[in-house]
């Protein structure tokens, strides 16, 4: 087992002034994929913006560790550049940004954090040719504004385009199958699989099962409530494709 | 000396029609005096203008060629018209056959410029205007023949230099006769605190003819007004687009009369203010013949204690059925202190019209910040490429590639 990557201990945290995540406990190692599985609106996605540090929400308690350093401190830009990268539910459209340009931005911001020289056009172009290939993006939809009239396969390989660029030792793949058809999927999952090695980690947060049979997952979480309500290894998603959410969140409502 | 005060010898002042000319502008100007807060078309910008009373006329010739400042070369093929401060600089001007550039006083002399003058706007009605033709002196007259395609842009530059307290009034008339096709570019790059440059641009264009006409106002604490008044024969195209960086006063006011049916008139513009200025581009554009057509998108970004004004006017005459006037301001305002206003206004007399006006200001957008953050995208990175984004729509309205080019390194 590789040495830990993330630590959450007793995580608290509301937005609004609403509690969403109550108490949370979740470790991942170098190396490991984990699925955090439940049901819409439960708060997964809040879970992902506090690890990125979008603006808006508020940790009320417990702590967040990244390579054993604070996370909550950094800036969402230091934490990208320290190696946590989120795949949006929902990428934002950019219009008058062409996606290449801001690939590039992306890449330099990082190398300039990690005391690197920035990537030149032609230096840079090269590098994006090979990763854009593997993702069957063209060098037409590079050109094109960033997320501007994308359809949802078009997005979701764009994300996983920025983590292949980026090299992330963290990545959180929100929803990263929804709206794919069977084709995207295996794209999405084998770019993933591709940039995933022993030395970094998945966190992949979903509703179903679809993606997860393309990537492996060493440990399956349910969350619920605001917390992680049961872990166990890959049948446990198995078993709640057949179950539902039902048999494992408690409804005392 | 105050301006009121001083004793001004202008050239020319024997030939009739001229001192005739002078005497009505001064008149009109006496009559209204400097805008006001009642003045509507300077509603916004009239406190910019300030104290003018430390004004000087300077009539003496100054002839640099160049030598007190640095002409910058544009990155294409151009033929340049210099003014420095507010002087026309050189005589004769080396350009291909059927085209011509005179100074004013030449154009005048030979009596070319009699049919022009004063002739696309009523005095009274501006007061700059009036009191630029007050000072009729210094400017340029561009003709270029009927059929004449010109190869290059011409680049009228504007500097200045140990111009304290000096009042410029510029004069320009543009002729393009029938199916003639001209880029004119104007760049400015003034930056002394306390010189006033009062421009005017009369501009015809004769049937079938296309002027292309754009404005590059650099940074500086100058305060430069215009007024680009021009008239449109049947089927002509006028496109200007105008980019007006922080200056104490910086206004690009059109007034363009579509005279006849298939004219079509396209301002677009786009200004930034960092910390403090004015930007104004005001319109009138005026449709008076059937199955007339005009659009405008201007976009402007304003931060610090800055100000940017948008006032567009269209007017459609009861007879200029089948028209078109389209009209967009948006504006990007960061700051508390800074202050954006925007005045449409409609006229429309016609019924059989299509005519469409928005305005929009806010902030920068939120996701949009957070998800080049989550990139590794520092904020003011962040804020930089969201700004020159926003203005990038604008210049996509320019057609020219090189000429774009150039203005969007000038963003």
């Amino acid at each position: 087992m590789g040495k830990p990557i993330l630590e959450i201990k007793n995580l608290s945290a509301k937005v609004a002034d609403k509690e969403i995540i109550k108490n949370l406990n979740l470790t991942i190692n170098a190396g490991e994929v984990h699925a955090l599985m439940g049901p819409n609106g439960t708060g997964k996605s809040t879970l992902s913006y506090i690890l990125t540090g979008k603006p808006g929400y508020e940790i009320t308690d417990g702590e967040i560790l990244f390579h054993g350093r604070d996370l909550t401190t950094l800036k969402p830009e230091e934490r990208a550049c320290a190696g946590i990268f989120l795949s949006m539910q929902y990428p934002v459209a950019i219009p008058g940004v062409a996606s290449n340009n801001f690939l590039k931005h992306a890449v330099n911001a990082k190398r300039k954090y990690e005391g690197k020289p920035e990537l030149d056009a032609a230096e840079f172009l090269k590098l994006l040719r090979g990763v854009a290939k593997d993702l069957d993006i063209s060098a037409e939809m590079l050109k094109r504004e960033i997320n501007v009239g994308f359809s949802g396969g078009e997005k979701k390989r764009m994300e996983i385009l920025q983590m292949s660029l980026l090299q992330p030792k963290l990545a959180i793949l929100d929803e990263a199958d929804s709206g794919l058809d069977i084709d995207a999927l295996k794209i999405v999952a084998e770019g993933v699989n591709k940039w995933h090695n022993n030395d970094n980690s998945l966190l992949i947060i979903t509703h179903h099962q679809d993606l997860l049979n393309h990537i492996q997952p060493d440990v399956v979480h349910i969350y619920a409530d605001g917390h992680i309500v049961k872990s166990g290894d890959k049948n446990l998603a198995i078993e709640l494709e057949k179950s539902g959410y039902k048999a494992f969140v408690d409804t005392k409502e | 000396m105050k301006l009121t005060e001083q004793d001004i010898t202008l050239w020319g002042n024997d030939i009739p029609w001229l001192a005739g000319l002078r005497e009505k502008g001064m008149r009109a100007f006496t009559a209204t005096g400097l805008p006001t807060a009642k003045t509507e078309a300077w509603k916004y910008s009239f406190n910019a203008v300030g104290n003018m009373e430390n004004l000087q006329i300077d009539t003496a010739p100054h002839e640099c060629n160049g030598h007190c400042h640095h002409s910058e070369e544009l990155p294409f093929a151009a033929y340049y018209i210099d003014f420095c401060n507010g002087k026309l600089q050189g005589e004769h001007f080396d350009l291909p056959r059927g085209v011509s550039v005179k100074p004013l006083v030449e154009a005048i002399y030979d009596g070319d410029a009699k049919s022009y003058l004063n002739k696309s706007f009523a005095v009274e009605k501006f007061p700059f205007a009036a009191l630029n033709a007050a000072y009729l002196e210094q400017g340029a007259m561009i003709v270029v023949e009927r059929n004449t395609v010109l190869d290059k842009p011409i680049v009228i530059r504007y500097h200045a230099h140990k111009s304290q307290n000096l009042f410029c009034n510029i004069r320009n008339i543009i002729a393009l006769e029938a199916r003639a096709k001209a880029e004119i570019i104007e760049y400015i790059d003034i930056e002394e605190s306390t010189c006033f440059h009062n421009a005017v641009n009369e501009i015809f264009l004769a049937a079938d003819s296309i002027l292309k006409h754009y404005k590059l106002q650099k940074e500086g604490k100058t305060k430069y007004v215009s007024l680009n008044s021009v008239q449109q024969r049947s089927n002509s195209h006028y496109k200007c687009f105008v980019l007006q960086k922080e200056n104490a006063l910086a206004r690009h006011e059109s007034y363009i009369n579509l005279l006849q049916e298939g004219a079509c008139a396209e301002v677009d513009g786009a200004y930034r203010l960092n910390e403090s200025g004015v930007s104004d581009i005001t319109t009138n554009i005026r449709h008076l013949a059937p199955h007339t057509t005009s659009n405008q998108l201007v976009k402007g970004v304003v931060a610090g204690k800055a100000k940017g004004v948008f006032q567009g006017q269209i007017h459609i005459a009861p007879d200029a059925q089948q028209t078109e006037g389209h009209q967009l301001h948006r504006a990007l305002l960061l700051s508390d202190e800074g202050e954006v206003d925007c005045k449409p206004e409609l006229e429309i007399f016609a019924d059989d019209v299509k005519c469409s006006h928005g305005a929009t200001c806010g902030d920068l957008d939120k996701e949009q910040l957070f998800y080049m953050q989550s990139r590794g995208i520092c904020m003011e990175e962040a804020r930089q490429i969201l700004i020159e984004a926003y203005l990038q729509e604008v210049l996509n309205m320019i057609d020219n590639s090189e000429i774009a080019a150039w203005i969007s390194k000038n963003l």
